[in-house]
């Protein structure tokens, strides 16, 4: 699994010197976007691909710095919405207690945090491969728990009704407004999530994935970090739970059912989970076919619902044919183009 | 079993306790108090026997996953779709037949080869990367699961079990006393009976076959120490092919069961999967009688659960589960990695 | 150059005479098999001790004991006067104890700079830090100290996996001595250098400051009787036979049962 590039400290161009030119390109045209694409793209894909990313960016934060596939991301984002929902407003006047914004955001936060640890606490005791079922045991337990109570989730029909809070005279959930939201949450996280991967913290946690044998014998308490992972992947997910809400006006079982579960992991998978922004590029991707292969399929004379068929033979061909997602494929291509240009040097990459 | 009783007195004697309640509890008549307390004891009897048959097929469905998983750890998240795909082939055949039995054979047969490709031609190839076959299989399972539906559409189908099977069966066991004095045995479906006699047989015949056997020398040799086996000359891919084909078939057969007894539409394959990995978690990662255990407690207590406190039944699962990891990371009979 | 901190900033403060490290009838069973039984074993403060014996006589899995990669089935193991024996890993190696490995166990994926980094944040606090180093902090200039004195300074960004074998096995010695170690266990730290590479070792062992101690597992007797003060002779899971490395060269049993077994 190749690691996040590494800065290193010493002589050092300025840092705004060391931002690649593709990367000026692409914040110039997410910034400029609401000038030319319409409301359906700001709000619909480019907004669903934020929010997704960042839930799958949280899951990418586990699995590609921590070996831990955690398929608990997306019922941390849920249990995030569903508390907004309890503590904020909704259409369910009965449970909705209408605290103002700034008590009910840090509440659903933490408590999604709280519940990520608690999870993580108890994946984290077996390895490996263990943890993929028991998150999405437990992933599933929240789903069938959140579709029988109804005194606290309010069962089948959850909550309607839930939006984002008028700050600054802005109706957040207008296209623009949305989008620029969504868009800065994204960046921040990714951020982030960037800087932590260098920091003491990230650094220890990509160590655990190597080698937690001789991560202990270094003097790290492994299973608290591998915890602490999870509490901070919570805060992400948590972040883009908050923001699927306020996009859909409303939470139900159904937003963190298996189906959901797994799309979490397929995006993080596709986009790649070697990188941070492989979770974006796959959350792209996905809400890309989610949105325009039912037209597609109807092209062909095929039901638009077969487009589950088409993500599914999707995943299946990228974790075939390259365990490094969608950025795993770039890359080769980018390598052996060079190679191509330069016969001389012969070296790899 | 006398290692055990030795090093955890404290904790045969609980068990042996609850074990002794149990049992008391369904054989002897109930008085009137009693009755008062825990409602009628026909619902009680009811909700032991539909958890022991619901732990039957449990155990049908994750004897296979867990088998699969403890020699060669392959995560088979597909299992789910094996079910399903089993029970819609089981239904197809017995509709067109008119043969309720013949359907096991077959699905046997066809499940078992889909089983020989799913180990031939993924997890043979991307041998020793667990994480890679694991997403493979997510994979499989959400093209499966598309393709069933794309097939049978999205109504439940029900299966029905042959004249033989059908209408009730007296057990010798008292359910209650009418007020004339006359002792009402209880009276439990046939057809339920007989998937928990199935599963029982099934599961001796695997605890007989896997400790008796050179077969099962093999396979259990195999979960111990893989490159020895490998080393000692024997054709390991053999081993491997038969014990998923067998896994596989299991849990086809294991979908005929369950579209007998409850019903076959989308989403079930998933349900099926889920209660595979919980069982498996709670009773031990490739242990069969781990299974057997895994599945009796979970059938247990969700229909226990569903009689007495409708609304917090998965919570009884989960709860289970969250316990057991948290105190036995290895599961109920499982061994430490 | 300084090889190691002066362990007088140790946290713990605690005496500096009298044992490092006091083993008492440590055994270790896998199943039915006894990999080690009832070792008794002493080290002092600042002894250099070495611990010979064929395959399998359980030298690795003393060391595993030791460090707490396994809890011992039976028997007591002090660090510094203190009852460690049920305390994970990690609580020893914060208590001044480090090791290497036989088979170099190190962060693939990462620098050699990183692997250090990481060895001298484990014994020290922020672990958990969310920060980025500065580029003056004290950790990032004692790592690359420590690269420095296992002379893989014009390697520091390379990846581990890309490291020849006998770098890795430097590197494996940085590590050890990262933070203020008190005792360290080197697991056959010679194995598979050349000549030039082991007289390196050799010159980097004897140059540690005085207080720091060590237990020196090693094939090569030319090595081990170089680099300790005493010996101890392991055969079968027990411990055969101690003495100055002039009194076990000399003896007879100890010849008849090395040669004999041959090495490796």
């Amino acid at each position: 699994m190749a690691l996040a590039e590494r800065p290193r400290p010493g002589v050092q161009p300025l840092w705004i010197e060391r931002i690649p030119a593709a990367w000026w390109a692409l914040a110039l045209i997410l910034l400029t976007m609401p000038a030319w694409a319409n409301n359906f793209i700001l709000f619909q894909v480019m907004g669903w691909t934020f929010i997704l990313g960042m839930i799958a960016l949280s899951l990418m934060f586990l699995a590609g710095y921590g070996g831990m596939v955690s398929l608990i991301q997306m019922s941390v984002a849920a249990m995030a919405g569903y508390m907004m929902a309890i503590f904020g407003n909704s259409g369910m006047g009965d449970i909705s207690m209408g605290l103002p914004w700034w008590l009910y955001l840090p509440i659903a936060i933490v408590i999604a945090a709280i519940f990520g640890t608690i999870v993580g606490a108890l994946a984290v005791r077996t390895e490996g491969i263990y943890t993929i079922m028991i998150t999405l045991a437990i992933a599933a337990a929240f789903f069938y728990f959140t579709r029988q109570n109804y005194t606290i989730f309010n069962g089948y029909s959850g909550f309607n009704l839930v939006v984002p809070p008028e700050l600054f005279g802005v109706d957040w959930r207008q296209p623009m407004p949305f989008y620029y939201l969504t868009l800065g949450c994204a960046v921040i996280c990714y951020a982030v999530v960037v800087y932590v991967s260098r920091a003491p913290f990230g650094l220890a946690l990509q160590g655990v994935r190597d080698n937690p044998r001789r991560m202990a014998a270094l003097g790290f308490n492994v299973t608290a970090h591998r915890i602490a992972a999870y509490t901070f992947a919570s805060v992400i997910a948590a972040i883009g739970g908050i923001l699927l809400v306020w996009q859909n006006a409303q939470i139900a079982p159904g937003t963190a059912g298996i189906p959901a579960v797994i799309d979490i992991l397929v995006i993080a998978v596709v986009g790649g989970i070697s990188r941070p922004i492989g979770p974006f590029i796959g959350a792209l991707i996905y809400v890309l076919l989610r949105t325009f292969s039912p037209d597609v399929l109807l092209a062909f004379g095929l039901s638009g619902e077969r487009f589950k068929l088409l993500i599914g033979l999707g995943f299946l061909a990228v974790v075939f044919f390259s365990p490094d997602g969608v950025l795993g494929l770039w890359e080769r291509w980018k390598s052996r183009r060079d190679r191509r240009r330069d016969p001389l040097t012969g070296a790899d990459e | 079993m006398q290692g055990f009783i030795r090093r955890n007195p404290i904790w045969s004697l609980l068990i042996a306790l609850v074990v002794a309640v149990l049992l008391w509890l369904i054989f002897a008549p109930w008085t009137d108090e009693m009755e008062e307390l825990l409602g009628r004891k026909r619902i009680f009897l009811n909700a032991i026997f539909g958890g022991i048959t619901l732990g039957a097929l449990y155990f049908l469905v994750a004897s296979g996953f867990t088998l699969i998983f403890g020699l060669m750890r392959n995560v088979n998240l597909a299992h789910g779709s094996l079910y399903l795909l089993g029970g819609y082939i089981g239904f197809e055949v017995s509709e067109r037949t008119g043969s309720w039995f013949l359907a096991f054979p077959v699905v046997f047969v066809v499940v078992a080869i889909v089983g020989i490709i799913l180990q031939n031609q993924v997890f043979r190839r991307m041998e020793g990367e667990e994480l890679r076959q694991t997403m493979v299989t997510i994979g499989l399972s959400v093209v499966i699961a598309d393709l069933m539906l794309w097939t049978w559409g999205g109504q439940s189908y029900t299966i029905y079990a042959p004249d033989m099977l059908f209408g009730p069966m007296t057990l010798p066991i008292i359910s209650g006393v009418r007020s004339s004095g006359e002792i009402i045995y209880l009276k439990y479906p046939a057809v339920r009976m007989a998937i928990l006699f199935a599963a029982i047989v099934i599961g001796v015949a695997m605890w007989v076959v896997l400790n008796k056997t050179r077969l099962g020398m093999l396979v259990r040799a195999g979960v111990d120490d893989r490159e020895m086996l490998a080393a000692s000359g024997v054709r390991i891919q053999y081993v491997f092919l038969a014990v998923f084909a067998f896994g596989a078939g299991l849990a086809g057969m294991a979908g005929i069961v369950g579209g007998t007894f409850q019903s076959l539409s989308p989403g079930e394959d998933t349900r099926f999967l889920l209660a595979s990995l919980v069982v498996v978690i709670v009773g031990g990662m490739g242990s069969i009688p781990g299974a057997a255990l895994g599945a009796l407690i979970i059938g247990l207590s969700e229909q226990l659960g569903l009689v007495y406190a409708p609304t917090y039944s998965v919570v009884f699962t989960f709860l289970i589960m969250a316990v057991v990891l948290a105190f036995r990371p290895q599961g109920l009979l499982g061994e430490r990695q | 150059m300084t090889l190691v901190e002066d362990s007088s900033a140790d946290r713990l403060g605690s005496v500096s005479s009298g044992n490092a490290l006091e083993l008492r009838g440590v055994t270790k069973m896998f199943g039915a098999l006894a990999a080690i039984s009832d070792i008794t074993l002493t080290v002092a403060s600042g002894e250099r001790r070495a611990v010979l014996g064929s395959n399998g006589a359980g030298k690795t899995t003393l060391f595993n004991c030791v460090t707490g990669d396994f809890l011992p089935t039976s028997g007591t193991i002090r660090l510094f006067g203190e009852d460690v024996s049920r305390f994970p890993a990690y609580e020893r190696i914060r208590r001044g104890l480090r090791r290497t490995y036989q088979i170099s166990l190190l962060f693939n994926g990462l620098t050699v700079a990183d692997n250090v980094y990481l060895a001298c944040r484990g014994v020290s606090r922020g672990r958990f830090s969310f920060l980025r180093p500065r580029e003056n902090d004290a950790l990032l200039t004692r790592a690359d100290e420590l690269i420095e004195a296992v002379h893989l300074s014009p390697w520091r960004d390379t990846a581990v996996a890309n490291l020849s074998y006998g770098q890795q096995r430097q590197l494996e010695i940085a590590l050890a001595l990262a933070g203020a170690p008190r005792i360290i266990l080197f697991d056959e730290p010679a194995a598979g250098l050349s000549p030039t590479e082991r007289s390196e070792l050799v010159a980097i062992l004897n140059g540690l400051p005085g207080h720091i101690g060590y237990i020196i597992i090693e094939h090569d007797m030319d090595v081990a009787l170089r680099v300790a003060e005493s010996v101890t002779m392991m055969h079968n899971g027990l411990v055969f036979k101690e003495g100055t490395p002039e009194e076990i060269e000399n003896d007879q049993e100890v010849q008849e049962l090395y040669l004999g077994d041959g090495h490796e």
